[in-house]
This record gives C-alpha cells, sequence and structure tokens, in this order.
C-alpha cells in the first residue's frame, strides 16, 4: 500500500495530492504536465522540498513533521523515467549492472531479466544506438536489477506514435507473471491502463480528480480522458489458439496467423476498424462477427464512441454521429461487432 | 645546461601547484554545479574567481600578507619552523592560486553538463551520491575536467607577478622560465632570453594543443 499526503510546489501550480493506492498495478493518467512524473519522483525520493508525508507498506519514507526522509538510494524502489535515462558512457549490459546485487543469484535474476525482455541481442551496445522502445525496456531492466519492492515506470508520450515495437505493455505483463512486484505506471493508453492496472488514479493540475477500479473510473471518463491526451484503442490479452486468440473472458477472436500456438500474446484494433451491424452479417469477407449489446455512446466532436460488451470483453467502435443516428444504436441495443483480420495489430 | 635547470624547475613547480589543486579543485566544481543558487555560492564563486581578474602582483601582495613570516599564516608556521617565502613552495603557492580557478571554472562547466536527472536515476539504483560521483559524474566529466586541468597546468607555467612577490627571482632556487626571460631581457642577454622563449613556446604549444584536442572530442561527444 503507498500513502501519499504531500504537498509540491510546481511551476504552474502546486501539486497537491492525497492519495491511498493499495492496488498491486496502479495506472496514473492525466494531461502531460498534470503532475503524475512528479508524483513518481515524490515517491522515489527526488523531491526533497516536498511536505507531507508518504509511506510504503508501512515503511515511512518521508515525513516533514517528524523530519524523516529515508535517501533514495535507501528506498529499494525501482523507477524507470521517461526518456529511459540510460548512462550514456556504459553499454546495455553495464547498464544493466550499474545497480545489481554481485553474487550467483543476482547473475541468476540478470539472465532471465535478459531474456523476458528481450534484450539479449542488445547487450554489447550503446544507449545512443537504442530506439526509444528499447532504451525504456533496457532502463525496465535496470530497475529490475536491483530487486525493487516497487516498480514506478514512466511511459514515454513517444510510445502514442502507433509503434508497435515501443510499446512497453507486453513487456510489463511478463514481469508481472514473472516476479509479481507492485507496479504504479503513467501511461496514455486508455484501454492499456484497462488491460493491467486494477486501480487507475486520474490526475489534473496536481489533483486527484478520480480514483478507483480500473473500469469503475475509465467507463465514464472517456470523454475526458480523451480531452487530456489519452489514446483510444481495443487491446486484446489472450493466448493463441492457432490463428484464433482466447481472451481471458473466453471471447474467441480471428487473428492473423502466427506459428506461436499457447503463447501470450497482446492484439489491437483502432476502434474506426470495428464495424456495427444489427444484424449477423452474412457473404462478408470480415471472419469476425460478435454479438454483444451497446452499453454506452460517447460523443466525440463529429463522431461517436460505441461501448459495446461481448462476453464480458467491451469493445470500442468508432463512427460518424450520422452513421449511428441512421443505424439507431442506443444503450441496450443488441448489435453484432464486425473485425477484419488484419485489423488486429500484435504488440512485440 | 642552465636552461635545462630551468625548465626542470618550472615544469616540477607548475606540476606540483597542478597536483596540489586538483582534488580540492575538482570536489569545490561539483559542490557548486550540484548546489543550489544562493549567495553563499555566488560569494565564493566570486571569490574564487578573483585570481583571474585581479593583476597578479596584487594577488602577490595578497599572499605575501598571508605568508610572510609577519604574516597571518606565516607567522604561526614561523614558530613551526616553517619557512614558505622566497622558496621554492612559494613558487609552488603562486602557480596554485593562480590556476586555481581554471581549474574549478573548467571542471564546474563539465559537471553542469551532466544532466542531473542521470544522477537522480543512479541513487534510485541505490547508489550513495559519492557513488554516483565516482560512477556517473566523473566518467560524463572527465574530459571538461581534464581540459581544467591542462588549462591550470598551462597557466601555472607562464606565472609571473605573484612568483615574483612571495618567491624572488633566486637562479636555481625559486627562477622559472617567466622570471629567467625577464632577468636576461634586462640584463641584455637577448639570445638567451631568446632560448628561453623558444622553450616555452613549445611547452606552451604541447599543453594548448593537448587541451584543445581534448575539448574537440568532447564538443564531439556532446553532439552525437
Amino acid at each position: 500500500m503507498i500513502s501519499v499526503h504531500a504537498e509540491l510546489p510546481l511551476q504552474s501550480f502546486v501539486l497537491q495530492l492525497e492519495l491511498q493506492m493499495e492496488g498491486s498495478t496502479i495506472a496514473l493518467l492525466g494531461h502531460s504536465g498534470a503532475g503524475k512524473t512528479s508524483l513518481l519522483e515524490l515517491i522515489a525520493g527526488l523531491r526533497r522540498t516536498a511536505k507531507g508525508r508518504i509511506c510504503l507498506d508501512g515503511d515511512v519514507l518521508q515525513d516533514t513533521e517528524t523530519g524523516r526522509f529515508l535517501a533514495p538510494e535507501r528506498r529499494r524502489i525501482g523507477y524507470v523515467p521517461q526518456e529511459g535515462l540510460l548512462f550514456p558512457h556504459l553499454d546495455v549490459e553495464q547498464n544493466l549492472r550499474f545497480g545489481a546485487a554481485s553474487g550467483d543469484g543476482a547473475k541468476q535474476r540478470l539472465e532471465e531479466i535478459t531474456q523476458i525482455l528481450a534484450i539479449g541481442a542488445l547487450l554489447r551496445r550503446y544507449p545512443a544506438s537504442l530506439s526509444g522502445g528499447e532504451k525504456q525496456r533496457v532502463a525496465l531492466g535496470r530497475a529490475l536489477a536491483t530487486s525493487p519492492r516497487l516498480l514506478l515506470l514512466d511511459e514515454p508520450l513517444a510510445a502514442m506514435d502507433h509503434e508497435l515495437k515501443e510499446r512497453v505493455l507486453p513487456y510489463l505483463l511478463r514481469v508481472r507473471e514473472a516476479w509479481n512486484i507492485p507496479m504504479v505506471y503513467v501511461t496514455h493508453h486508455l484501454e492499456e491502463a484497462k488491460a493491467l492496472a486494477d486501480e487507475v488514479v486520474l490526475i489534473e493540475h496536481g489533483r486527484v480528480i478520480q480514483h478507483g477500479g480500473a473500469a469503475q473510473v475509465l467507463g465514464p471518463a472517456i470523454r475526458s480522458l480523451l480531452d487530456s491526451g489519452g489514446s483510444l484503442e481495443n487491446l486484446l490479452d489472450g493466448r493463441l489458439e492457432g490463428s484464433a486468440l482466447r481472451v481471458g473472458s473466453g471471447m474467441k477472436v480471428w487473428v492473423p496467423a502466427s506459428q506461436s500456438a499457447g503463447e501470450r500474446a497482446v492484439f489491437t484494433v483502432r476502434p474506426e476498424d470495428v464495424l456495427v451491424s444489427l444484424r449477423a452479417p452474412e457473404d462478408l469477407s470480415a471472419r469476425n462477427a460478435l454479438p454483444g449489446e451497446v452499453v454506452a455512446i460517447h460523443e466525440i466532436g463529429p463522431d461517436v464512441v460505441l461501448r459495446i460488451d461481448v462476453d464480458g470483453f467491451e469493445w470500442l467502435s468508432k463512427l460518424t454521429r450520422v452513421a449511428a443516428q441512421q443505424l439507431g444504436v442506443t444503450p441496450g441495443v443488441r448489435v453484432f461487432v464486425v473485425v477484419k483480420t488484419h485489423s488486429f495489430r500484435r504488440l512485440s | 645546461m642552465e636552461d635545462l635547470s630551468i625548465l626542470g624547475l618550472t615544469v616540477a613547480a607548475a606540476l606540483t601547484a597542478t597536483a596540489l589543486i586538483l582534488v580540492p579543485g575538482v570536489a569545490l566544481a561539483w559542490g557548486l554545479a550540484r548546489s543550489r543558487a544562493s549567495h553563499l555560492r555566488d560569494l565564493l564563486e566570486t571569490a574564487i574567481s578573483l585570481p583571474l581578474v585581479l593583476p597578479p602582483t596584487a594577488v602577490g601582495v595578497l599572499l605575501l600578507a598571508l605568508l610572510s613570516p609577519q604574516g597571518l599564516l606565516g607567522s604561526v608556521l614561523n614558530r613551526l619552523g616553517i619557512q614558505l617565502v622566497f622558496t621554492w613552495k612559494a613558487v609552488v603557492i603562486a602557480a596554485a592560486t593562480m590556476s586555481f580557478p581554471f581549474l574549478v571554472r573548467s571542471a564546474r562547466t563539465a559537471f553542469e553538463e551532466v544532466n542531473p536527472r542521470l544522477l537522480d536515476v543512479a541513487r534510485t539504483l541505490g547508489k550513495t551520491r559519492l557513488q554516483v560521483f565516482w560512477g556517473v559524474a566523473l566518467p560524463l566529466a572527465w574530459r571538461g575536467v581534464l581540459a581544467g586541468t591542462l588549462l591550470a597546468f598551462s597557466r601555472a607555467l607562464g606565472e609571473f607577478g605573484a612568483t615574483i612577490l612571495i618567491a624572488g627571482n633566486i637562479p636555481g632556487h625559486t627562477q622559472t622560465l617567466s622570471l629567467a626571460i625577464f632577468h636576461r631581457y634586462q640584463l641584455g642577454k637577448d639570445p638567451a632570453a631568446l632560448r628561453l622563449v623558444a622553450i616555452s613556446t613549445a611547452l606552451a604549444f604541447v599543453a594548448i594543443w593537448i587541451t584543445e584536442g581534448v575539448s574537440r572530442q568532447r564538443a564531439k561527444r556532446l553532439l552525437t
């Protein structure tokens, strides 16, 4: 459990946080410049001038009243900054080893990290020659090598550009599976937050404006989240069965053929690539036609975004306002979600 | 032969002076680069930079006031049997004082160029301030520190004004290249003076060549 009661003057406003986070994976959302990075730095111990009290699992990290301030090097909190911030004078392996303990256990852990984050081929390279996504993965590995009790992760805004290789999500899923370290992470992908996090905190102008379970915060807040720079997509995390993907909720979709059966895979589909039909489509080339029910309609500019429930999975479909009116979709209407196999794009 | 011994004395004094200021200079530069703006810092910076702007002879007079047997510190040392003024040690002290700001300013700029967030990240990886200095700051700033050291060394080689005041011009003891050139010229021994000028030029050339080379490499690295 992380509790933050802190005040920190920033350039244009004062960060004022009263926050009790209990989840094992917490997503932080909000405008860039809303104070998300400052919150991470506060927890990491890099903002000594902050006033207030910060605790992690009953351990007081900082308390202005008693004058306690635990130095960052003694907090055992891994921090992965937005830019990665690898040490430019060290190669990837030296970066990974920088904070690692010595000994056999540590060596084995480094090997595991290298394998899980798929950075084995980069070990001899220097940070200047790495792509943004590679830097982020190495920075994640460098933090993991110190065996932290909490991981703080700042997703780069650059990952918003639809560069699938740059996305860190698939690796975070693997990291969570392998070590089960609690994490707080800043993301701009709403569906990513929904897929990974069990708790979501929405921050604006240095204050918490919404806080709760992922579905509870993200559903109703789509509009304001999009306004604050979030990115919308359908994110399917499941296991491959031949050329189908079985999602956690049991839903099965056809995805582009792959060799790796049984493997965990994450796919994205843009909401504008999700069609809606009132009747079961016949003689259509698209292979995915899934019956569901419209849960909500959000008006966003000239478009609407439909949230459609299919066996517990919520699809997002983006239509023009005119198309939605002609179709006559309202909450409660039963529809078919239609997606071409090739609209699925695999992450990593 | 005499020329060579003058050269030897000069280089030895400059090397000793540089070695003397290296650790405190780099530590001070690091402290200044990492400290937050304050009046105390400004005051310290100004004080350190004084030898850059003051006439060297003025610095010499100040040093004399401090170190002569009647001086503030000199009287204490005198009682302990330590004599500084008009000895080889005074040559070193004059050179060290005059070249100190060159080292500090150059090293400080180099440390300020290191992204402070990198140092923060190093702390979260379990490193203490001192470990961060050795493991991150110094490896990233070493070229600037080295350039500053060479610059300080070059300045020490040519020191004249402060040296002549507190060390005098004693052949074989405190007579450095610059003092000897002046001395010979005054005595009308122009060819002998010119020989020393040639030696000085060669020495300065090498020192500056190395400094420039290091700075160029540093600039190139920052661009990539």
